[in-house]
């Protein structure tokens, strides 16, 4: 996966109008709740194998910091 | 007394018989715009021809069931068509007499195909942040009294009822936060297409029906008020309309 669909994909998974960059802060989006925390954790998963937990996201704070535990 | 404006957009499925005709007219009626879905032209055309307000009524044919992994992103479709969405009935639906014995896999997948599968992901769609009004939206299923009752021959349609009603309970739990209202009718044996060709059937049930067999107006009069904001302090609900004796 492109950084580029890799954007996209989280676009849906969060359900935002927004443009996401890496560089987009989780806490400025609206969209940024426990159900998007969960829903991130199922993407990642079925997406890329990575299992992560809701420990995890203490340290994940931007786009790119998804992207890193994707692996991408 | 229930109204809307023609701003307020409800996508109807089934529109075109039964319980989504009668809920469809009857939204249209109160003033709502309504996207009417199902796979007949001829008889969405028929359905809009008695409409009150046939200007705010439009029609989409469409298989539910044909590509149901892409629902959500038909429902995408549809509001850059008409705009977002202030609720949904889902009103599509079949029924299935088989008893174990005569089941198999295709008769159970069909009939999960459109009571479950195409309802979640239709819901999945319209609750989507970027498709609805957000708070004051309002999502209703139809499921049934057969996820309640226990006959022969009903195992797969109770099955696929009792999993849509069960799920949108959890559904009202993640949306609630945003003002997104999920709620279920599940309604007794209802004059409808669906049910022709089972007077039989209503024969032998007659006693567990006081008030008589319901028509499709009983149900859709209650879809219109879980739809409306009258029901604003109501969600996560499933209201049982069997004619006061089957449950």
């Amino acid at each position: 996966m492109t950084n580029e669909e890799f954007l996209t994909e989280m676009q849906d998974v969060l359900q935002t109008e927004e443009d996401l960059s890496m560089d987009t802060v989780l806490d400025g989006l609206d969209e940024w709740d426990s159900l998007s925390v969960m829903a991130t954790m199922a993407f990642l998963e079925k997406s890329f194998g990575v299992k992560t937990t809701m420990k995890d996201y203490k340290d994940i704070k931007t786009i790119g910091d998804i992207a890193k535990k994707a692996g991408l | 007394m229930i109204s809307f404006t023609s701003e307020q957009r409800f996508i109807v499925t089934g529109a075109s018989s039964g319980l989504g005709e009668a809920a469809a007219l009857l939204l249209n009626e109160l003033g709502a715009s309504v996207i009417g879905i199902a796979r007949n032209q001829e008889r969405l055309e028929a359905m809009k021809a008695t409409a009150k307000y046939p200007e705010n009524v439009f029609l989409e044919q469409k298989d539910l069931t044909e590509n149901i992994k892409g629902l959500p992103a038909y429902v995408k479709a549809l509001k850059e068509k008409y705009g977002k969405f202030q609720g949904l009935a889902y009103c599509a639906g079949i029924s299935q007499i088989q008893p174990l014995q005569f089941l198999d896999y295709n008769d159970l997948k069909k009939i999960f195909d459109i009571n479950y599968f195409a309802p979640v992901l239709m819901i999945k769609g319209v609750a989507d942040k970027r498709c609805n009004i957000g708070a004051g939206t309002s999502i209703v299923a139809i499921a049934s009294i057969a996820a309640f009752a226990r006959d022969k021959g009903h195992l797969s349609y109770a099955g696929s009822k009792a999993a849509l009603s069960a799920s949108l309970k959890c559904i009202s739990k993640e949306v609630i936060g945003r003002g997104i209202r999920v709620n279920c009718v599940s309604p007794s044996n209802i004059k409808t297409p669906m049910n022709t060709g089972m007077e039989d059937y209503e024969e032998s049930q007659k006693n567990l029906y006081p008030l008589g067999f319901g028509e499709t107006k009983d149900v859709a009069n209650m879809i219109a008020f879980l739809l409306s904001d009258k029901a604003k302090f109501i969600s996560g609900q499933n209201y049982v309309i069997d004619s006061g004796g089957v449950l």
